[in-house]
């Protein structure tokens, strides 16, 4: 009996030591996702690219001193709840240092005002996009490497009025992603002598939505904008909006820029469809990161992979930069982007440590821009509207 | 608004929805009248049967109507082998502890049809169906089709459970399951029957909801709220009642948007339920009172 006991004490000691062992080995960093959910088809690429900076870490030495980086996954399945139960994980359970997503924007403000902000973590979202995230009370510890979608609302309405369009119904999904971006293109499109004859919120996850459209259809507007994502509600609007000949054209956001779109209901449908997207402005961090993103097999093309890249690798340089200080990687975030010391591109992991080490000032040019943070933690953007050609999204030109 | 836009554009969505949640409900009320508890994982049953079609449908290259049927026998074997393998254990438990599993059920089916067939989004067919017009009314092929495939199963439901020996056991069980028993008819054999019934009618709601939107792994968890309101509203127990049910609240969510911000057409079917078991506990048929 006693030998039992002893064997198992010694077990549990071994066991103590092992985990202590890997803690010292290891900086962990969150990386929260909606991995289920109605992002679900979106999240597998923007967590591959967040991967692929880690990699390029680990790869080329590892962080502060020779440490692996590793990102631990966690599902925020695009809703406040699970968000913040995973969120409360990553930050209690497996003490990150610093959290990398969630990737929708309900999630984001639910996780940054229950878990992130009260425990101190720095929170940086690749593309958690609502307005309201940028005026959060976060202590500077809420960041983004996309755009606002107040920007996009904004681009948006302009563009359409360029296009000729003066007359239009919203549709939008009830949640802070759809709200956020409504209002902006609501008033923004009023604004500029436009007019909204329809605008309604709507669930999500409803069998049908022809009564809400044939509301909508009523003001007598041909163009419907759907603020939604084309994987989830979106699609079904489209659907039945095309089926029953509501509207003639049809304008998206950046949710709506989805694959399955084309994928369900045929290119030949959607010569009317188009959908706006925060894009990668070209430069050599664009191309720096397509080919390494190419090379572990993933499509750089795919919506907001650049994003997550740089979120991951910015995330990355603050921790070095900070010293593995959790509360000093908010104010390490700003240094290492903001317009000023020697340019690092994505992938040039070696280079910025050394940087570091010798404490000249670094600054990040990511694969999305420059990433220069403004005083919310927001980053100015570029868009471009898209249509559907040859069954693919092609630009159709950028719009401001 | 013309009268034919009213009918066009608000009723018959409305009955092709109600018609899915009155295939759903008519499960949900067999459940709760035989079995007797809340059977929580009936949507992600039908999720599960809307691609079971679905892989009947890309493997074997066959019609969209000859996969209803193998994924009606398929959800059924599942829905068997659920009881055999998770429900029975805790049949002489309090009820409470069926309805919890039954919860845990959900998630798994979930999560199957999830690592099985992925997150994508999937229809059965490409591409777009305009609808036809008959004398103004335009209907799409498939929403006649679900209309009618929906009395059709109920029907030969109706007739089975009125006419022959299993259905009249079924019956006997639900209205008191001892005497039942007194009387020889076998308890197993007849839950047995119950859940190839019920997992075949899931599997029907799932395949129509699919027909008519996209499957989603989601899309039978959202139905699920909308389906217990049908089948209380109907009376619980009852078939028809769940038939009528599912209708009025599938006609009144579409309608609802004519006077309410649409946002609130979701939780309609949450307020009818709510309202029916203050006013009516009974259900409009009369059923049981849970």
């Amino acid at each position: 009996m006693k030998l039992t006991h002893l064997a198992f004490a010694a077990t549990l000691a071994g066991a103590t030591a092992l985990t202590a062992q890997s803690a010292l080995a290891d900086v962990k960093v969150g990386l929260l996702g909606g991995v289920s959910g109605p992002i679900a088809a979106m999240a597998p690429p923007m967590l591959d690219a967040a991967q692929l900076a880690f990699q390029q870490v680990n790869d080329q030495g590892g962080i502060l001193g020779g440490q692996s980086i590793e990102a631990v996954v966690g599902d925020s399945a695009c809703n406040p709840q699970n968000g913040v139960d995973s969120a409360t994980k990553l930050v209690n359970v497996e003490q990150v240092i610093g959290l990398v997503g969630p990737h929708c924007s309900g999630a984001v403000l639910a996780v940054a005002n229950s878990v992130s902000v009260p425990a101190g973590v720095t929170l940086l979202t690749p593309s958690g996009t609502s307005p309201e995230i940028t005026g959060l009370q976060d202590n500077d510890t809420v960041m983004r490497t996309v755009p606002s979608d107040d920007y996009q609302g904004r681009a948006l309405a302009r563009a359409l009025l360029e296009r000729g369009t003066s007359k239009v119904a919203v549709a939008y999904l009830n949640n802070d992603y759809g709200t956020g971006l409504a209002e902006s293109f609501k008033d923004e499109f009023e604004a500029n002598g436009g007019a909204v004859a329809g605008y309604a919120a709507h669930e999500e996850g409803k069998a049908s939505y022809r009564s809400n459209l044939a509301e909508l259809s009523r003001g007598g507007a041909d163009t419907l904008v759907i603020f939604d994502y084309g994987d989830g509600t979106g699609l079904t609007i489209l659907r039945q909006a095309l089926e029953n000949g509501f509207f003639e054209n049809f304008v998206g956001g950046d949710g709506m820029k989805s694959e399955a779109v084309i994928n369900e209901l045929g290119a030949e449908n959607l010569t009317t469809f188009v959908a706006s997207s925060p894009v990668g402005t070209a430069s050599t961090s664009l191309d720096l990161f397509r080919d390494a993103f190419t090379n572990v097999g993933g499509d750089p093309d795919a919506i907001f992979v650049t994003t997550s890249y740089d979120a991951g690798f910015l995330m990355a340089l603050a921790i070095e930069k900070a010293g593995g200080d959790k509360a000093g990687i908010a104010t390490a975030l700003r240094e290492v982007s903001n317009g000023e010391g020697e340019p690092i591109l994505p992938g040039e992991w070696e280079k910025a440590v050394g940087l570091i080490a010798e404490g000249t000032a670094i600054d990040y040019k990511g694969a999305s821009g420059d990433l220069d943070f403004d005083e919310n933690g927001d980053v100015p953007g570029a868009y471009a509207l898209f249509e559907v050609s040859e069954d693919t999204f092609k630009s159709i030109g950028e719009i401001k | 608004m013309t009268f034919m836009d009213l009918i066009n554009f608000y009723f018959v969505p409305g009955v092709v929805l109600g018609s899915i949640y009155a295939l759903g409900a008519v499960g949900i009320t067999l459940v709760f009248g035989i079995l007797r508890f809340a059977h929580l994982a009936h949507g992600d049953l039908a999720t599960f049967g809307a691609f079971a079609a679905l892989a009947f449908v890309t493997a074997l290259g066959v019609s969209v109507w000859v996969a209803l049927p193998l994924a009606m026998v398929a959800a059924g074997a599942v829905a068997i082998g659920l009881d055999r393998y998770f429900y029975d254990y805790l049949r002489e438990r309090p009820k409470i502890l069926t309805v919890m599993a039954s919860l845990g059920i959900a998630l798994m089916l979930r999560a199957i049809v999830q690592v099985f067939w992925g997150v994508d989004t999937e229809t059965y067919t490409r591409g777009i169906v305009r609808p036809e017009s008959y004398w103004g009314l335009r209907i799409r092929d498939r929403e006649l089709y679900t209309f009618v495939a929906m009395f059709a199963i109920v029907g030969v439901l109706w007739v089975f459970l009125q006419n022959t020996k299993w259905g009249k056991a079924m019956r006997a069980m639900s209205d008191n399951p001892d005497l039942a028993l007194l009387s020889g008819v076998d308890n197993r054999k007849v839950t047995m029957l119950t859940w190839a019934i019920v997992g075949m009618l899931c599997a029907a709601a799932g395949f129509f909801l699919g027909l008519n939107t996209e499957l989603k792994a989601l899309m039978g968890w959202t139905m699920l709220l909308p389906m217990f309101a049908a089948a209380i509203l109907g009376g619980v127990g009852r078939v028809e009642g769940a038939v009528i049910g599912g209708l009025i609240i599938g006609v009144v969510e579409e309608m609802s948007v004519l006077v309410i911000p649409s946002e609130y057409k979701a939780a309609l079917a949450f307020a009818i339920l709510l309202l029916i078991l203050l006013v009516r506990p009974t259900g409009l048929l009369k059923g049981k009172v849970l």
